[in-house]
């Protein structure tokens, strides 16, 4: 039952592997009649500990698959993903599932908090699968939720609170692990704007704060949040740019 | 993922729709409060018959011409060949058993009784010899019992069960009175205590004379009923068998022929009896097993459309490191703890059903302490046994889609 990989952490230990090194990577999908969809054509990517990323496309471009690799959701067709210096592309299940807990923070468009439980409930989750003892994952739970300004909100269900309040939820819950990775899937596609400028402020702050995050949207404005950007267009990177200004630019 | 977690996750899930649980449950409660119904029941019987059937103490038993028989060619066959039983055997028995203390003798039979221009049909009337009261006493209300010295001189006295005195001698001391019997009168000398029915037969409805005036009334041609009391309760088995050999040798069989003669005791009476429930609870398990089946399925079918309304929770529970076994364990947990429940509510209703046939009813029914152990086996058979298949569907879910999905 303990972790086969030693345990993940921002760790300084190696700061020079990268966080993610993807090399020649494909997916495709079999569909009905013999016909193959390439979602990725070989696509190759390397991003170092505590950059900010966007990953940016039109829908079919590729940036969900993309972000489901990138996630240990899903396993590529063909070439290397290697995270935190672990190679991924060759793991099993059960592996993968370890993998997602130690090494990688989930933020989704819908939030995907548990109904009905309370919101330190929701963050403690992932920490269950570690099997930490329940002290433990109280006070880590409690930690992450104060690390998003939420402890006074812990013990409200999500339908006691704002769309707002439920994305920096699920933010804790992607913090409680201490990963090395921290993948954001459209994160405020459900907020209005004013919540998406508090919500893009907490990422900023995390990524400030030595976090690896990467950002998956088609929203310019949010994109330009981040200090590299990623275009996919048709499966393959289109550009990769690296704009320090950018973020400068629109803080005012 | 720690099982007790999975518990209060499962418990919290049944809570959120009480009316959808209760109906999911309601083959397993139906299941499970009948199974503990019919063995509280059964119970219930078996301590009823063992108390009132059988007026046979312990170390007792009956030699009689039948003996038990449970079946029609046995019957067919006993009554071709089985001699009856005379007071010579009677007085066999008395003389050379070495094992008993007491041998006694009643012989029946099914006549008319008047009195007062009222006659009844078909009165048992046993003949009984003194002993008799050694072996099977008999609680009196009014007047006294049958003395030796009258049954040695077959004096027309009688004493009467309750059903006799209140249908010819109604609101009458019978003590006293006369009745006829056979064309000859004979006197009421006590009045037997209400003895209670067993099954709606009647347990009060005999008259009891000397053996002696039985056989002047109705000849010797009677086969007779011999009790016999072991010395020694230990040696019961013993006694029994010393009596087989001693009515074989008065009877001149040969070592290769069968008895021609049946004997009984309570404990045999009993374990005929308890033969027969076994039967009738196999019948009843039977019918309850399917309605298990019926309600696993159901449970089954509910654990299917919560994996499918649960898709998001499963994926998400997938993408922060949940592995397949612990979903599957979780699914697994839900189902047992809620055919547990069922097995709970189940075992409640039973407690109360038996509780009111206690009450209401002369059945002393109650259930052993294993019935709701047993329950709860059965219970989380059936949770593991039809949550399998949800639990490996949830399980196999591709967190992708089930992120995916429309919640």
């Amino acid at each position: 039952m303990s972790p086969p990989a030693p345990k993940a952490s921002p760790s300084p230990a190696a700061p020079e592997a990268p966080v993610i090194l993807i090399e020649d990577l494909w997916r495709t999908y079999s569909m009905a009649a013999g016909l193959e969809v390439h979602a990725l054509q070989g696509v190759s990517l390397t991003i170092e500990r505590n950059e900010y990323v966007a990953i940016i496309g039109p829908s079919g471009s590729g940036k969900s698959t993309l972000m489901n690799l990138l996630g240990c959701l899903d396993t590529p067709t063909r070439g290397r993903y290697v995270l935190s210096g672990r190679t991924v592309s060759e793991l099993d299940d059960d592996d993968l599932a370890l993998i997602r807990n130690l090494e990688i923070g989930f933020v989704f468009q819908t939030f995907n908090l548990l109904p009905r439980t309370t919101a330190l409930h929701n963050v403690e989750l992932p920490l269950i699968y570690s099997r930490l003892p329940k002290d433990e994952r109280r006070e880590r739970a409690r930690a992450a939720l104060a690390a998003v300004d939420l402890e006074d909100r812990m013990h409200h269900k999500p339908n006691e609170l704002s769309g707002g309040q439920r994305q920096r939820v699920a933010i804790a819950r992607a913090l409680v692990t201490r990963p090395s990775l921290l993948l954001a899937d459209e994160p405020t596609g459900n907020l209005d704007t004013a919540v998406s400028a508090e919500i893009m402020a907490l990422f900023d702050r995390l990524h400030a704060e030595g976090n690896t995050i990467v950002l998956i949207t088609h929203e310019r404005d949010i994109a330009a949040h981040a200090d590299r950007v990623i275009a996919l267009r048709d499966g393959r990177i289109e550009s990769d740019v690296r704009q320090q200004h950018l973020r400068a630019a629109t803080r005012p | 993922m720690n099982p007790l977690e999975g518990v209060v996750i499962a418990l919290r899930s049944l809570v959120v729709n009480p009316l959808r649980s209760f109906l999911t449950l309601l083959g397993i409660i139906i299941g499970i409060t009948a199974i503990i119904a019919v063995i509280s029941v059964i119970n219930g019987l078996n301590i009823y018959v063992a108390d009132k059937l059988s007026n046979l103490g312990p170390g007792v038993f009956v030699v009689d011409r039948f003996g038990l028989i449970s079946n029609r060619e046995d019957m067919i066959r006993a009554i071709r060949r089985n001699k009856r039983l005379t007071m010579d055997d009677a007085e066999a028995l008395a003389e050379r058993s070495t094992l008993a203390e007491v041998v006694a003798v009643e012989v029946h039979a099914f006549v008319d009784v008047a009195a007062r221009g009222e006659t009844l049909k078909r009165v048992d009337v046993g003949g009984i010899s003194a002993e008799i009261l050694d072996i099977e006493p008999y609680d009196v209300e009014a007047g006294r019992i049958i003395t030796p010295h009258e049954v040695e001189r077959a004096a027309p006295v009688a004493f009467i069960g309750q059903d006799i005195a209140e249908k010819l001698f109604p609101r009458l001391d019978p003590v006293g009175k006369t009745l006829r019997v056979a064309n000859r009168e004979v006197m009421v000398i006590g009045l037997a205590q209400k003895r209670g029915s067993v099954f709606g037969f009647s347990r009060d409805n005999f008259v009891k004379i000397p053996i002696t005036l039985h056989q002047k009334l109705f000849g010797s041609r009677n086969s007779v009923n011999i009790s016999v009391k072991a010395a020694d309760m230990a040696r019961m088995e013993d006694t029994m068998d010393e009596a087989r050999m001693i009515l074989r040798v008065q009877h001149h069989l040969g070592f290769d022929e069968d008895d021609d003669f049946g004997m009984r005791s309570a404990e045999g009476l009993n374990a005929l009896w308890e033969n027969l429930t076994k039967i009738i609870f196999n019948v009843a398990i039977f019918v309850v097993g399917i309605s298990l089946v019926v309600g696993g399925i159901v449970v089954m079918n509910i654990m299917l459309v919560s994996v499918i309304e649960r898709r998001r929770e499963i994926g998400l529970r997938k993408a922060v490191g949940a592995r397949p076994r612990d979903i599957r364990l979780q699914f697994l947990i839900e189902s047992v703890v809620l055919s547990s429940v069922g097995g709970a509510i189940g075992i409640s209703a039973a407690y109360l059903l038996s509780w009111a046939i206690r009450t209401y009813t002369p059945l002393p029914a109650a259930f052993p302490l294993w019935a709701p152990v047993l329950a709860f086996g059965i219970c989380g058979t059936i949770g593991v046994f039809f949550g399998l298949n949800p639990a490996a569907k949830a399980a196999r879910l591709d967190p992708i889609e089930a992120l995916r999905s429309e919640a």
